[in-house]
């Protein structure tokens, strides 16, 4: 097992042939930190303390990126900062596939984690394989530790089920041409300055911005399995956001990101300009929307709001989280997956279907934002149809195992908590073999609420994810999916009109849903024809799990407006803080 | 043409009056604005409030063995807020058992004079105060009422002070990336001929800070000041696990003043080669006997263990452990011992200092203070939070962007009526030695800085942990040894202080407490301390690395 002389040798002598190539058309002579990678790695698998185990598994990733970011407020510059860094990761596992240091409460307690700042901006072989030295001997005495613990852990108990803790995998080795690193950056800040200035012409929004944030990376990784890639992990966005005050004190909230995976697949400033007219003109209109009362009844999910809702009822459930070994007595309080345990079950109506394929790179002329060629763990990604005929087919997993399923499909995006890689979902298809048209199905709502003699039927056309939402609503959202123990609740709706018989709409502000979770999937009533495509920054899983290491995930959505029969939403019965005592400053500047 | 001409008369006029800035104007108009419908409208009232804008443009690389690790520019603006209900007396800022008053938040704010975007930014942070102050001031009206005041320590929430109107320009600086990049990778190979250490680097940042204040009294201050350091940092595990550290710094007020190459190559090869030596010397055994603590080491030694006591707001702070609130005029030194406190000071001795300001961050003019004469305590430290006998400011009340105001040092200098040299001093402890009959005594050479408890609840102590000492025996001879820790209490320990040399270190750093990090600096003589109790460095028992450093010889 692991990887043999020879095989080593092939690889060193790959990433020296990368070497080669790129001196004939770059000025970069040789691709020293893949090789750098390599010759540590081989060095490290002779660690050995005293009579204990050598490590079975390490691996070796680095992020080598270049960002900018720039944010500005009513035509003012706010910061302004570009930076090169290097981030190293290592993983490292002892004793087998089947028991080992990983999927334990503190996994990584010990041995700590690996920070950049020492790895070297510039040519520096020594220096940067003496970092992961250090790190390799600091993970692998913490390793140690940890498999110690957890054997001590599960010593006095009896466990349901034994699943194994690492994977098998087919190791694939994936070298993608080094990008050039170009971008105007004071093209940049004067379109995000004339971008954030729109707000200067809405006096009711009280608080506003705009940022922009280009990074450029390179991710390599190796590991004894030998696997290796190089490929290019780029991100790209623009976010506005736009915020007033109700009189009654309701915070109004609207945002919009515009993201992409190359600077080229961003909109252009007139589409962006527009957006924060939009949210902007949002705002206002919701600031004198009418408050909304408790709704139970048929709901439209139009445009965007539909691969929203998917995003976090379906996408971000497909990936059920690995529970890990605890301290006898001390359960770890995690939610799982919505879908766990539901395998074979129908989740959506019949006539649905759901493909996540992350080998797809555009859509209809869409640059799809999820699509990767080898995913965290070096595993070649296959499309998979998730959802058949309305059943789950398939979870996505990486390398570790969850209950019932083992071996990676080549979801692995994200840093774990304990110890792995964390899987989530990358383009999802909704489809529907049904559909009508976006005007039958906005007729068809009127006609539920004309034969149930409802007063109205509600629309949705945009929900506050957390990528968008601001800093206390995702408080909220954090603190109620902690207390509820159990799957996560969806955002805010932002955009929710009312629709009478007479077809007349009618914006309204303040509602929440109520008991919508994934089962409310399953009565789906009706589709549209339009796909509706979105894309979306993830912070790693769940709510419940939002953001623990700081890394993100690019995803695409593309489904169609959905009608569901009945659903619950309630009036958010917040307190709401007082209107300021001094009213804002006058806007003054001129455009 | 004409005009240009006259125009070009009239400015040096306008410069030599204190003409606030585009962003001081801006800040005071909303402050009015402000203030004056809060005063109108609002319920409890405000009685005061101030602005404060900290802008900082920073550089700074980092080196490891011959490469840049990291390369940073930064360019800020914090806004802090500061706002008080009720009246002097009782305030929201009045100091509740084990709470502090928490209203700034150091909110970015646009780097350009931009009104509008400053304007709405500063009123929405004036709204989240007023809104936190309000709910503080009633919390301590509830907390008064039912709590029995410790009447000795009823003294006002905020002194009455003048305002000031200043505009200071602040030098600017010019860093060169590049040139500091090839410098940096040149002394950071230098480590490279010490393979015993496990990492190393050589860093350097600068920094130009610019601070506006305006307040409700009429405050309306610009000023500011540069920094440059170069850091040299070395680390090394011993063989029992124990981990060794030893640094070296050089500051200046721009970074042209930096040392040149040669100084700093130096500097490279003491603290890579302490570090060696450190590895194979003996660990200390618990010990209590005479020791002399270097200028540098006595300064931080006094900043720990002295300065910490006198800040003023801890002697009102019903939690603490108030060392000295009642000594005033009493002897707490050495009689030939004095201790001044000078943020005027920009350099000593051909060193620039780093706690030297020309106002404080409550906007209050920089003055010394003679906080301790021939041994007898005079005053305190002190912001605008005043204590019994001791009504207004001494201009220290400091603090980093987004913390409240504390008191804190500043330059802290020791001074010695009576002086000996270096040489003379050590022949001293020779003495002390064999008049104690004790088998050695100790010479503290360098501390890289310590902690001190003033809480009541906690152990009045203190712990020091030195970077390089020697075990110094009864003929003369010298052996470095590693792990020991200075604790002691500290009356106790100033009491025995027995002479000075006539030879004052200098140490900059930047000191941490409630306020967050402010930048100081410690002077002192050569000290012979009496008796001194030495403890062991609790320490790691991980193992040093299992396999060899890399090397270029590629994989083994």
């Amino acid at each position: 097992m692991n990887f043999s002389r020879r095989e080593f040798a092939a690889l060193l002598a790959a990433a020296r042939a990368l070497g080669a190539q790129n001196s004939a058309n770059s000025e970069q002579p040789n691709d020293e930190i893949m090789q750098a990678l390599i010759e540590e790695l081989e060095r490290s698998k002779s660690l050995k303390l005293s009579n204990l185990p050598s490590p079975y598994f390490i691996e070796y990733a680095l992020d080598d990126t270049y960002s900018l970011s720039v944010s500005c407020v009513l035509g003012a510059l706010i910061s302004s900062n570009a930076a090169k860094s290097r981030l190293p990761r290592v993983q490292l596992r002892v004793g087998s596939n089947e028991f080992d240091n990983s999927n334990y409460v503190f996994s990584q307690l010990f041995g700590g984690r690996m920070g950049g700042g020492r790895i070297p901006l510039e040519a520096g072989p020594i220096v940067m394989r003496r970092e992961f030295w250090l790190a390799t001997d600091r993970a692998y005495k913490g390793a140690l530790q940890a498999i110690a613990r957890k054997r001590a852990a599960l010593q006095n108990v009896t466990q349901q089920e034994k699943l194994n803790d690492f994977a098998k995998a087919e190791p694939v080795r994936y070298i993608e041409p080094k990008q050039a690193i170009q971008i105007d950056q004071a093209a940049w800040t004067a379109r995000t300055r004339r971008i954030s200035s729109v707000f200067s012409r809405f006096p009711d929004v009280l608080n506003s911005g705009v940022e922009f944030s280009a990074g450029f990376a390179t991710s390599y990784l190796a590991n004894t399995d030998g696997a290796a890639y190089r490929i290019s992990d780029n991100l790209f966005s623009l976010r506005l956001r736009a915020d007033g005050q109700a009189a009654n004190g309701m915070p109004i909230h609207d945002a919009v990101v515009y993201a992409g995976r190359n600077l080229a697949d961003l909109p252009s400033e007139e589409v962006m300009t527009k957006g924060a007219e939009e949210i902007a003109a949002n705002v206002s209109a919701l600031l004198k929307a009418p408050a909304a009362e408790d709704y139970s009844g048929p709901v439209l999910f139009e445009g965007i709001a539909s691969p929203q809702l998917f995003v976090q009822l379906l996408g971000a459930q497909l990936a059920p989280i690995r529970k890990p070994v605890s301290e006898p007595g001390r359960p770890v309080p995690m939610s799982s997956s919505e879908l766990e345990g539901r395998m074979g079950s129908r989740i959506l109506p019949e006539w649905m279907d759901a493909v996540d394929d992350p080998t797809q790179s555009t859509y209809k002329g869409h640059a799809l934002f999820g699509s990767y060629p080898v995913d965290a763990e070096g595993i070649k990604p296959m499309p998979l149809k998730v959802i058949e005929k309305g059943t789950l087919k398939h979870f996505l997993l990486g390398r570790t195992p969850i209950r019932g399923f083992e071996g990676s499909n080549g979801r692995a995006r994200l840093p774990g908590p304990f110890g792995g890689s964390m899987a989530t979902f990358s383009n999802l298809f909704v489809k529907a073999n049904q559909t009508v048209s976006r005007e039958e199905l906005r007729k068809k709502l009127i006609e539920m609420v004309q034969q149930r003699s409802k007063p109205y039927g509600l629309i949705i056309r945009k929900l506050d994810l957390p990528v968008t939402a601001s800093a206390q609503e995702l408080r909220t959202l954090s603190q109620a999916s902690g207390q509820r123990g159990g799957g996560p609740i969806v955002s805010l709706p932002i955009l929710v009109y009312k629709v009478y018989p007479d077809g007349r709409e009618e914006l309204v502000r303040g509602l929440r849903f109520r008991g919508v979770n994934a089962r409310s999937l399953r009565d789906i009533f009706a589709a549209a024809d339009d796909e509706v495509i979105f894309d979306y920054i993830g912070q790693g899983g769940t709510l419940a799990t939002l953001s623990p290491s700081g890394y993100v995930s690019t995803h695409t959505v593309c489904s169609p407006s959905i009608l569901f029969e009945d659903l619950e939403l309630e009036k958010r019965t917040d307190d709401w803080p007082n209107l300021p005592l001094v009213p804002p400053p006058a806007l003054t500047s001129k455009l | 043409m004409r005009q240009i001409l006259v125009f070009a008369l009239i400015l040096p006029a306008l410069a030599a009056a204190p003409e606030p800035s585009g962003l001081v104007k801006i800040l005071a108009e909303e402050l009015n604005r402000n203030f004056t419908t809060l005063q109108d409208k609002g319920e409890p009232k405000p009685y005061f409030l101030s602005y404060a804008v900290t802008e900082q443009e920073s550089w700074s690389l980092n080196a490891v063995l011959g490469t840049i690790t990291s390369n940073n520019k930064r360019h800020q603006r914090f806004l802090d807020v500061s706002m008080r209900l009720g009246s002097p007396k009782l305030d929201n800022y009045h100091q509740i058992r084990g709470e502090m008053p928490d209203f700034a938040a150091g909110a970015s704010v646009a780097l350009e004079d931009s009104p509008d975007a400053i304007k709405r930014r500063v009123w929405s942070e004036t709204d989240r105060v007023y809104r936190l102050a309000t709910q503080r001031l009633t919390n301590i009206k509830t907390n008064k009422e039912v709590k029995v005041a410790d009447k000795e320590t009823v003294a006002d929430d905020f002194s009455v002070e003048s305002p000031e109107t200043a505009s200071i320009p602040t030098a600017p600086i010019a860093f060169h990336d590049d040139e500091w990049a090839a410098r940096l990778r040149k002394l950071s190979a230098r480590f490279s001929k010490y393979p015993k250490l496990l990492a190393s680097q050589v860093s350097v940042t600068a920094m130009r800070e610019t601070k506006y204040f305006v307040s409700s009294e009429g405050t309306r201050i610009q000023h500011g000041r540069p920094f440059a350091r170069i850091m040299i940092l070395a680390q090394a595990k011993a063989v029992d696990g124990m981990d060794l550290n030893t640094g070296e710094s050089f500051s200046a007020a721009d970074p042209k003043q930096l040392p040149k190459d040669k100084d700093i190559e130096e500097a490279i090869d003491r603290v890579a080669k302490d570090l060696t030596n450190l590895l194979d010397a003996p660990l200390v055994e618990p010990f209590v006997g005479p020791a002399i603590l270097s200028g540098r080491a006595a300064g931080v030694f006094f900043h720990e263990i002295f300065g910490h006591r006198i800040e003023g707001h801890r002697q009102k702070d019903e939690a603490d452990g108030q060392t000295f609130t009642k000594r005033i005029g009493e002897s707490v030194l050495p009689s030939f011992l004095s201790v001044v406190f000078d943020p005027t000071l920009h350099a000593t001795a051909g060193e620039d200092l780093h706690g030297w300001y020309d106002f404080d961050d409550e906007g209050v003019r920089a003055r010394k203070v003679n906080l301790v004469e021939n041994g007898i305590l005079k005053t305190f430290l002190m912001s605008r939070s005043p204590i019994v006998g001791f009504e207004h400011s001494n201009g220290h009340g400091r603090k980093q962007p987004g913390a409240e105001v504390v008191s804190r040092q500043s330059n802290l200098i020791v001074q010695a009526a009576q002086t000996v040299p270096e040489k003379k001093l050590k022949e001293m402890l020779l003495a002390e030695i064999k008049r104690q009959n004790k088998p050695y005594g100790y010479y503290f050479q360098d501390i890289t800085g310590g902690f001190t408890t003033t809480g009541r609840q906690g152990f009045q102590a203190f712990k020091v942990l030195p970077l390089v000492v020697y075990k110094v025996f009864p003929d003369g001879k010298e052996v470095l040894v590693r792990g020991a820790d200075l604790v002691g209490t500290p009356l106790s320990s100033f009491a025995k202080i027995l002479a000075a040399s006539d030879k004052p270190g200098i140490f900059n750093g930047y000191c941490g407490a409630e306020s967050g990090s402010v930048p100081v600096s410690a002077i002192s003589p050569s000290l012979l301390i009496g008796e001194m109790e030495i403890q062991k460095k609790d320490q790691s028992r991980d193992q040093p690395p299992l396999l060899p450093a890399p090397s270029a010889g590629g994989a083994n």
